[in-house]
């Protein structure tokens, strides 16, 4: 067998051809992020024959991952695997042509660079904006494409972003919303399907940036599977944009971005949004209700998830106190997914 | 904002520090000490002017007996470590900061044993069972003057008493009374008084010092240069040099001799008076809000400014939190660093909410938190 035969398919596609398939075997790619959309991404890519791998995720395989984490089963759940070495393991079987790493980190200002060095490309797997807006600026600085990919409940959006060629993530998004005023994963769901949909987007549009495709989408494409819609709209670029007009890196400088301290004596750490925010407690309650136990008077809302021993004080001003966590990133995670980062 | 945790670092300062530290990065730019030029002679001035103003309110004779340090920490660190020997058993108390409790618990490794006396949260330490604590191989009695948890003073002179009788080393950490509470070195027999420089003494972070008593010879903790005898690879044996290897942080100690000058003019007398009667108003509000526990004695003739309480059913942090975000009070809240005071106060749990003053501090402040407290307590 010819060593491109295991593509055939893939390379009788003329867009993509032998010449395309050269190129993504010599082609690095990081997914930041190993959920429900990283672990689509990831599949995609690596069946379709990308050269390298970096599969970034810090966080452990959960029974309630499965339902959309496509790379995992029940093994990996019991064994608490690693997200990501349960990724490289998996794909190892599917292409064991290709190099596969395992990066078990979270991104921060501190280790993106690093982590996204020497990539061509970067794909969004990420379930936080403060997160993306990092990756944004870190993309725009060290001149990486990058695809950036989210979905919630039955909707999902996909654009990408081409240094000097294409609006970034900041120009959409100058600000970071007041914490608490989106809902996450945790308490608006998430279909299975969504993430699929859109982590197919994702990579698809990941190999014709690859190969240099001239039919690279450069519209902001939103997708409703519920409502039946599917819509391609119009982005500009800000002209004041700060990471991709004026290169004011403020995420990887890490002037904007949430940040925690540890609180003197037990296994508490506080985290502070990037923005101060005005949270009602009565609707921040009715979002977490389903998730377990919820207090509030004047000064604090408290939340004990059913799921684990995980407790969380949130103040009017957006900033919390996390209970029963053992570092930072885990307190983070934790804010991230219940109140919203 | 309402600033109350000037036991941790005081704010705001006397606007001479800021000036001070400002004039010696723009006007005293030189390294002190090294070079005979202009810059480097303003630098040394300043130096000099600030060991002298310590030694005035200590009441220390001879000013080359003070040497700066990074903080209190490091002075301790250099008090307990430059005179303990394998073999050599040191007294401390139960109310003691991890500045003093964790470099004791490291000196047990290398061989020194080590009395620790329960000591009252209420009176503080009782001299009496310090003098029963010294054996024959005793070399050295470190306490706290006053607990950074709960204020308690404890009685320095009257151990340094002992202390002196017993040809004991008498190390006093003062982190929370240089500069609010009269120290005399001489009269309360202190052998070495390791003190911060930006709490009560209105200095930056970042810089600190150690009175070392005539009659004592320390192992420096580091070597390094001097400008003195630099022609010996030997690290001198008098002080300061001994003590104060590599350039020091001249901003900072500029600014603390400002702060020293600052006290002296006042008078601390005076400092202590106003803190007084900041404490008694605070104390008394306390104790006519339900649901409160105040920890320490109830008068502040005993106590430096500093107090601990709770709020029953409460966790302390979350308190600390609400005071910040919805009443805009710094306070500070957890261990505060000192587990050995929580075990004795029974408070290791939950920690307590620490309420310290300043100078600074006004009465109508003090109101404004009674208020918050008393709102906070009758909510949760
Ligand atoms: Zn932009």
């Amino acid at each position: 067998m010819r060593p491109l035969d295991r593509y055939s398919r893939q390379t009788i596609f003329q867009e993509i051809g032998e010449e395309g398939q050269l190129k993504l075997l010599q082609s690095k790619v990081a997914v930041i992020g190993m959920g429900a959309l990283g672990t689509v991404i990831a599949n995609n890519l690596c069946r379709a024959g990308v050269g390298y791998l970096r599969l970034v995720d810090r966080d452990y395989v959960e029974l309630s991952n499965l339902q959309r984490q496509t790379l995992y089963n029940e093994q990996d759940a019991a064994d608490q695997m690693p997200k990501a070495v349960a990724a490289v393991k998996h794909l190892e079987k599917i292409n064991s042509e290709i190099q596969i790493e395992a990066v078990l980190k979270d991104v921060n200002s501190g280790n993106v660079e690093s982590i996204l060095d020497g990539m061509d490309l970067v794909v969004d797997g990420t379930d936080n904006l403060e997160t993306r807006l990092l990756i944004n600026d870190a993309c725009l600085k060290n001149n990486i494409p990058w695809v950036h990919g989210a979905a919630l409940a039955g909707s999902g959006l996909t654009m990408n972003i081409i240094p000097g060629q294409t609006p970034c993530l900041r120009c959409l998004h100058p600000e970071l919303p007041a914490p608490g005023s989106h809902p996450t994963c945790s308490t608006a769901g998430v279909l299975g399907m969504i993430t699929g949909i859109i982590g197919c987007l994702e990579s698809t549009e990941a190999i014709k940036i690859l190969i240099g495709s001239p039919r690279i989408n450069r519209k902001l494409c939103v997708v409703n599977i519920w409502y039946n819609q599917f819509t391609y709209l119009d982005i500009e670029q800000n002209p004041r944009c700060l990471a991709c007009v004026e290169h004011k890196f403020e995420y990887l400088n890490s002037v904007k971005g949430s940040y925690t301290v540890s609180l003197c004596g037990r296994d508490s750490i506080q985290v502070i949004p990037a923005k101060a925010g005005d949270i009602d407690f009565q609707t921040m309650a009715e979002k977490l209700k389903n998730l377990g136990t919820v207090k509030y008077n004047p000064f604090t809302l408290n939340f004990s998830a059913s799921n684990s021993n995980l407790e969380i004080t949130l103040f009017q001003d957006g900033r919390a106190i996390i209970k029963n966590v053992k570092d930072d990133q885990t307190a983070k995670s934790a804010y991230a997914e219940y109140i919203g980062l | 904002m309402i600033y109350l945790d000037n036991a941790a670092t005081s704010w705001p300062k006397p606007e001479c520090v800021y000036e001070a530290v400002n004039r010696a990065m723009r006007e005293w730019g030189g390294n002190p000490g090294r070079s005979g030029h202009k810059m480097s002679l303003a630098a040394g001035k300043v130096l000099e002017e600030t060991r002298l103003l310590l030694a005035r309110l200590f009441n220390a004779d001879n000013p080359e007996r003070i040497i700066f340090t990074l903080n209190a920490t490091e002075a301790i660190n250099l008090g307990l470590k430059g005179i303990l020997q394998p073999g050599d058993h040191l007294v401390t108390g139960s109310m003691e900061h991890n500045s003093v409790s964790r470099p004791v618990e490291a000196l047990k490794e290398m061989g020194i044993t080590v009395t620790k006396v329960k000591t009252s949260p209420l009176t503080g330490i009782n001299p009496v069972d310090v003098e029963n604590a010294i054996q024959e191989n005793t070399r050295m009695v470190v306490l706290n003057h006053a607990s950074n948890v709960t204020g308690t003073l404890n009685p320095i002179a009257e151990i340094g008493d002992i202390c002196r009788r017993h040809g004991v080393v008498f190390l006093v950490d003062a982190a929370q009374t240089a500069g609010i509470v009269p120290i005399d070195v001489q009269k309360m027999n202190i052998s070495l008084l390791a003190f911060p420089g930006h709490k009560g003494l209105f200095g930056p972070q970042g810089v600190g010092g150690l009175y070392i008593a005539e009659d004592l010879c320390l192992n420096p903790l580091k070597q390094g240069g001097t400008g003195s005898e630099s022609k010996s690879l030997l690290q001198p044996l008098f002080s300061p040099d001994r003590y104060e290897s590599g350039t020091p942080n001249m901003p900072g100690i500029a600014g603390l001799g400002a702060g020293v000058r600052f006290i002296l003019e006042q008078g601390i007398d005076r400092i202590r008076h106003k803190e007084h009667l900041l404490m008694t108003k605070l104390l008394s509000g306390l104790h006519n809000i339900s649901r409160i526990i105040v920890f320490g004695p109830d008068t502040p003739e005993k106590r430096a400014a500093v107090v601990s309480i709770q709020i029953k059913g409460m966790d302390s942090l979350e308190a600390a939190m609400i005071l910040d975000q919805a009443f805009e009070i710094a306070v500070r809240a957890g261990l505060h660093c000192a587990p050995d005071a929580h075990r004795t106060l029974g408070t290791l749990e939950n920690g307590t909410i620490r309420i310290s003053l300043s100078y600074y501090n006004s009465e109508e402040e003090i109101d404004i938190l009674l208020q918050a407290v008393a709102a906070i307590a009758g909510q949760s």
